[in-house]
């Protein structure tokens, strides 16, 4: 008799036991909530700007770690990682195994190389698992970004796609006030452009006095690709394919599109006339040079992010040149580069953003999706991107955000908070036409004429980028760094060269490029793609 | 030449009583080594072996053709052979006119009468070597670009044309080795002149008794008395012919000249770290150590030939 | 002494040529001086050279006033200083016993110490080892691995040889130990080598930063150097500017990074003159012999 109860016992607490196991991706959440704590790390960046606060241990951090502990007991930590050294500390905090759980990057073949290590975790099981606890998650991101990612053999999902909510690029900007001075309209076509700059480079004197000789009708940096984007993506065919787009699309800056020579060959005609500022290729990334010469009123155009010399208020370009030479003195956007279909196309990126990823030593991915969720609902990333009515920003009578600058414990390291708001990528306040108006007016300094403008312009007649998953491409796999730099060698060189050399410059430096891992690349997309696909 | 079984037992022991100071000193210096440079070096395997974050150096599958796989994926590869010129290139101009720029510079100075202007010139000419390269490539550039650097406008005003300095691979090369030399030539002169005091002032005054001239006491007095110090850093400069810092060529180089600039730490920043090829980059560092071990050697080797002691 | 004309001559030329080297050494840390205490508008047109224009000292009140700097500062002081003295001990522990050729071992231990100069096992391995050893954010983290660098033992290694055995062997016989023969012949007498090598360990620290960058995530016990690296990269890394398109970090101004240029770099550029004296000092060398 005891024996069978003891039997029945062992049963029961088997069968009570496995039930708990089958459940074992996680016991303990009851009711939306965990019945103990749990802990999870959370990785920050840190920019160390002067005057910012710890990014790990501030303002914005207790009000994240008190809804997360309120609203599902779970403690969040931050581990701040230097903004700028971040690839090589992820790195070895991934090694020791001290990687924080919840990881971003803007980096996806990064993520796979540590994936295919065995160094991150898949979420695909979780995602379909919690499902229901991540309304705000997916009400955000959608199917759309949280699956982008995901293997079509494996159905692996290394990682999340964050939301690019404002996506603009670049804008062409030329002096509104030089124009004037000179009697031109607006250019509307390359040609018009282009006589545009001549008449700038000959009315040096006219326009700048005793500085004539520091005229640069026409700026661009030793980021070719990005600095000349409108230009360049004017000579691509308007009716490439989204296969040609995406089997050459490796290259950040489109490096391999159909016709890019020939956009490059039009720059090379333009420094050759002395059009283009010949010291461009020397100063890299964040140097100031360029920028300087910008404000200090010499050069007449330029293409640039969409809101580039708007940005940083006192410091800009806009206020700073209209302290140097005037208050006429302004950049305005154009639009000035139609494809041979007629269109002024702009090719955006398609609407995803940095990647959030778990490294294998995540021992709560439960608790870390809830922290997504949290982070991606409306309230309370309206918070974290605005801050507090009366010490962050003001409210408008229409309802429009205005930012105030704030210093102190309450300072915003960063703009708009994108490094707390790590799902999105952009100011949203739920209605869009509220976000633009508040757009428009958080460029301390400038008029709310010129942001939009600027706003429209950038993304007027958009192509966005496509997702094609066909599986990893290994050919990729760390080449993105190296691969980079022979393209900027290449473009910066092609330009400089002399007209009957650009040829042959082109030719060395592109055919490099292809047989440098460039070539692998193209035939695994193309074969991938194919298979995939058809021959679409 | 080992004297047959001499264990004498009282022999061991003086020996020991003498010595036994002298160990205990050794002994916490070789603790260190072993402690942080050799145990660490087992990881050096990490070159043989496929890399992976979770994984020990221990466990890690050997990679293809015995281990080789990535030192012969960094040979095939044309980056790596240019790297390899370029590092050679760099680091034997450096050698070559930089090597002697600090001891002339010592012997300058010492020959200095006035001791308030000495004691100036040698608090002055080191502070370059507090700039980091990120500085100096800023302040290179304000100086030397094409259009808008300094030099080059004051060219041009006198009616001369701009040189290339930055932007030209050749001149670039030149325009890296005398920043190299500006920066360090002060520095490097410490050593130099810290030597100088350990000659005897007899020897000099000596010499003055006999009528020699300036010249002269720089080559019989000045310059042996140098030797060793100058020996023993020639030495190890050789030894380090192959390797290659980050910060130098990445400030100063351009996409106009990456055909020079392009040195072995360049390419194991973009394909090993950047890249996360990490069993490529270990491999490319052991390559660089191994090469510098062996000119290292052969440097000792011909340094004990001329009588100088060497290394060890 | 009466100096012939040729040699006065040849005096003056070199007088030149090191007014010359002052000249090109000093012109540039004039310029950073000058533009951290410059107004942005003279700065943007480029026209400060040697003089600040527009007198601006906002940039040093911001620095000096942000306690992350100030304590920094005072920090990598105290660090220098500990470092100094921990690699001194080390390096002399190690330099001293190597030059009894007598030593049985001798061969063995050279060998082995100048094989860790040219293998360096790389970041990777050293976090971890670091890591094992509890080492990680704590600050011996900055001490000890760097503590003893082979380079520097072997200088004054050579410096110990050219000290005449007579001395040692005089002491030996009057029945001093080792450690009497060092604190009372070699220390004494190797003043110069000892003042140039602390000064080379002591910029050696100051001007560090990539152990601190890896190993320490403790931002109090940052070196100065790494503040500085920060603020010079602040916007340096392309893919920022263009990831983050719609609004990058805002730009730290020329100014202020002159300011913490200078900030950073002013320390310890006292402390040479304060060293020089000792390498003045060779005579009694000369004294000794026999």
């Amino acid at each position: 008799m005891r024996k069978r109860l003891f039997g029945v016992l062992l049963l029961a607490l088997l069968v009570l036991g496995s039930s708990v196991l089958a459940f074992a991706a996680d016991p303990g959440f009851v009711d939306g909530r965990f019945t103990t704590t749990r802990k999870i790390t959370v990785e920050i960046y840190d920019r160390s700007n002067p005057g910012g606060s710890p990014p790990e241990d501030n303002f914005w951090t207790d009000f994240i770690k008190k809804g997360m502990l309120e609203k599902y007991n779970v403690e969040v930590e931050f581990k701040p990682v230097p903004r700028w050294t971040e690839v090589e500390v992820i790195n070895n905090l991934l090694a020791a195994g001290d990687a924080p759980d919840i990881c971003v990057t803007y980096s996806y073949p990064t993520i796979l190389a540590y994936a295919n290590m065995g160094g991150v975790l898949d979420l695909a099981p979780y995602l379909e698992e919690y499902r229901e606890y991540l309304p705000n998650l997916f009400g955000l991101l959608g199917e759309t970004n949280i699956y982008w990612n995901r293997d079509p053999n494996t159905g692996t999902v290394w990682a999340i796609e964050a939301l690019l909510f404002q996506n603009k690029k670049i804008n062409t900007f030329v002096r509104e006030d030089w124009l004037k001075k000179l009697g031109l309209e607006e250019p509307r076509t390359l040609e018009e452009f282009e006589n545009m700059l001549r008449a700038f480079r000959d009315n040096a004197e006219l326009l700048l006095g005793e500085d004539a000789d520091k005229m640069i009708p026409y700026s661009t940096s030793f980021d070719v690709g990005w600095r000349n984007d409108h230009l360049i993506m004017s000579f691509v065919p308007n009716d490439m394919s989204d296969r040609d787009m995406w089997v050459y699309g490796f290259d950040d800056r489109h490096l391999l599109w159909p016709n890019y020579k020939e956009g490059v060959r039009k720059l090379n005609q333009w420094y050759n006339e002395g059009l283009i500022w010949k010291d461009f290729p020397l100063y890299g990334a964040g140097d100031r040079t360029e920028d300087n010469l910008i404000k200090a009123g010499y050069v007449g155009a330029f293409m640039h992010n969409w809101d580039y010399p708007y940005r940083d208020g006192q410091e800009g370009i806009h206020v700073q040149l209209r302290n140097m030479v005037g208050e006429e003195a302004a950049f305005i956007a154009v639009e000035c580069f139609p494809n041979d279909a007629g269109i002024y196309r702009k090719y955006l990126s398609a609407p995803i953003d940095r990647k959030v990823f778990f490294p294998a030593t995540n021992k709560e991915p439960l608790a870390s999706l809830l922290y997504l969720d949290f982070i991606s609902s409306l309230e309370v990333r309206r918070f974290l991107q605005i801050g507090e009515e009366g010490v962050h920003h003001i409210v408008h009578e229409d309802g429009a955000i205005e930012m105030l600058p704030v210093v102190g414990e309450k300072i915003i390291n960063s703009p708009s908070n994108i490094d707390y708001t790590i799902t999105i990528n952009g100011l949203d306040l739920g209605d869009p036409v509220l976000t633009a108006r508040s757009i428009a007016l958080n460029y301390p300094g400038v008029e709310a004429k010129y942001i939009e403008r600027a706003y429209e312009i950038t993304s007027n007649e958009a192509r966005y980028g496509i997702n094609v998953q066909v599986g990893d491409i290994e050919a990729e796999q760390g080449m993105e760094t190296a691969l980079s730099e022979k393209r900027n060698n290449l473009l910066a060189q092609a330009i400089v060269a002399k007209p009957e050399e650009f040829d042959a410059v082109w030719d060395r430096g592109f055919q490099d490029y292809l047989r440098s891992g460039g070539q692998a690349i193209i035939d695994e997309r193309a074969a991938k793609y194919d298979a995939m696909y058809g021959d679409n | 030449m080992k004297r047959v079984a001499n264990i004498n037992p009282r022999r061991i022991i003086n020996y020991l009583r003498k010595y036994w100071s002298l160990y205990l000193m050794l002994s916490i210096p070789i603790a260190y080594f072993i402690v942080f440079r050799y145990i660490p070096m087992t990881y050096i395997q990490i070159a043989f072996k496929r890399y992976s974050i979770v994984q020990s150096p221990w466990e890690m599958p050997l990679a293809n053709n015995h281990g080789f796989e990535y030192f012969l994926k960094a040979f095939r590869n044309l980056d790596f052979l240019y790297a390899l010129r370029n590092t050679l290139l760099l680091n034997f101009l450096d050698l070559v006119i930089g090597f002697p720029a600090p001891i002339i510079l010592a012997l300058l100075l010492n020959e200095l009468t006035f001791p308030r202007f000495k004691r100036f010139t040698q608090s002055v000419v080191y502070l370059p070597h507090f700039l980091s390269w990120i500085i100096i490539a800023g302040l290179a550039k304000q100086l030397f670009a094409p259009t808008s650097g300094m030099i080059n406008i004051l060219l041009n005003r006198l009616g001369f044309e701009s040189i290339p300095f930055l932007n030209d691979p050749t001149h670039w090369v030149f325009t890296y080795v005398f920043l190299g030399i500006w920066r360090n030539m002060g520095w490097n002169a410490i050593i130099y002149l810290a030597a100088l005091t350990n000659i005897n002032p007899e020897l000099y005054e000596a010499a003055a008794i006999d009528g020699a001239n300036r010249w002269q006491n720089i080559w019989y007095i000045t310059l042996p008395g140098l030797r060793p110090t100058i020996f023993t850093m020639l030495i190890l400069s050789l030894g380090h012919i192959l390797s290659s810092e980050l910060d130098r060529p990445y400030a100063l180089s351009n996409p106009l000249v990456n055909s020079v600039s392009n040195v072995l730490s360049i390419f194991v920043y973009r394909y090993g770290i950047r890249g996360l090829q990490f069993s490529l980059t270990t491999a490319v560092g052991l390559f660089q150590s191994v090469v510098c071990v062996i000119f290292l050697v052969a440097a000792n080797a011909l340094a004990k030939r001329f009588g100088e002691r060497g290394i060890w | 002494m009466v100096k012939s004309k040729r040699s006065k001559a040849a005096d003056l030329a070199i007088a030149f040529v090191c007014l010359l080297l002052i000249i090109i050494c000093l012109l540039p840390m004039l310029n950073i001086l000058a533009r951290s205490l410059s107004s942005t508008e003279y700065i943007l047109r480029n026209q400060v050279l040697l003089w600040p224009k527009g007198w601006n000292v906002e940039a040093y009140r911001l620095v000096l006033t942000d306690s992350k700097y100030t304590w920094s500062l005072a920090w990598t002081a105290i660090l220098t200083v500990i470092c100094v003295g921990v690699s001194m001990t080390m390096t002399v522990l190690c330099a001293y016993p190597l030059i009894y050729r007598d030593l049985k071992g001798r061969r063995f231990f050279n060998t082995m110490i100048l094989f860790t100069m040219y293998f360096s096992a790389g970041t990777i391995p050293h976090y971890l080892l670091y890591k094992d050893l509890g080492l990680l954010n704590h600050p011996l983290v900055l001490i000890i691995p760097n503590s003893l660098s082979v380079f520097y033992m072997i200088i004054m290694r050579t410096f110990f040889y050219s000290i005449p055995d007579s001395l040692r062997e005089s002491a030996e016989i009057d029945g001093a130990g080792p450690i009497r023969i060092l604190f009372s012949i070699y220390l004494p007498l190797s003043k110069p080598v000892l003042a140039t090598l602390s000064l080379f360990y002591a910029v050696g620290r100051w001007n560090g930063f990539s152990d601190a960058l890896y190993y320490m995530n403790e931002r109090k016990y940052h070196p100065i150097q790494l503040l500085l690296y920060n603020i010079l990269n602040a916007v340096t890394s392309i893919e920022i500017q263009t990831q983050e398109g719609f609004a990058s970090a805002p730009g730290i101004s020329d100014t202020i990074q002159a300011a913490t240029v200078m900030f950073a770099t002013v320390p310890i550029l006292i402390v040479y003159p304060w060293l020089q004296r000792y390498f003045i000092s060779g005579a009694t060398l000369g004294a000794l012999k026999d």
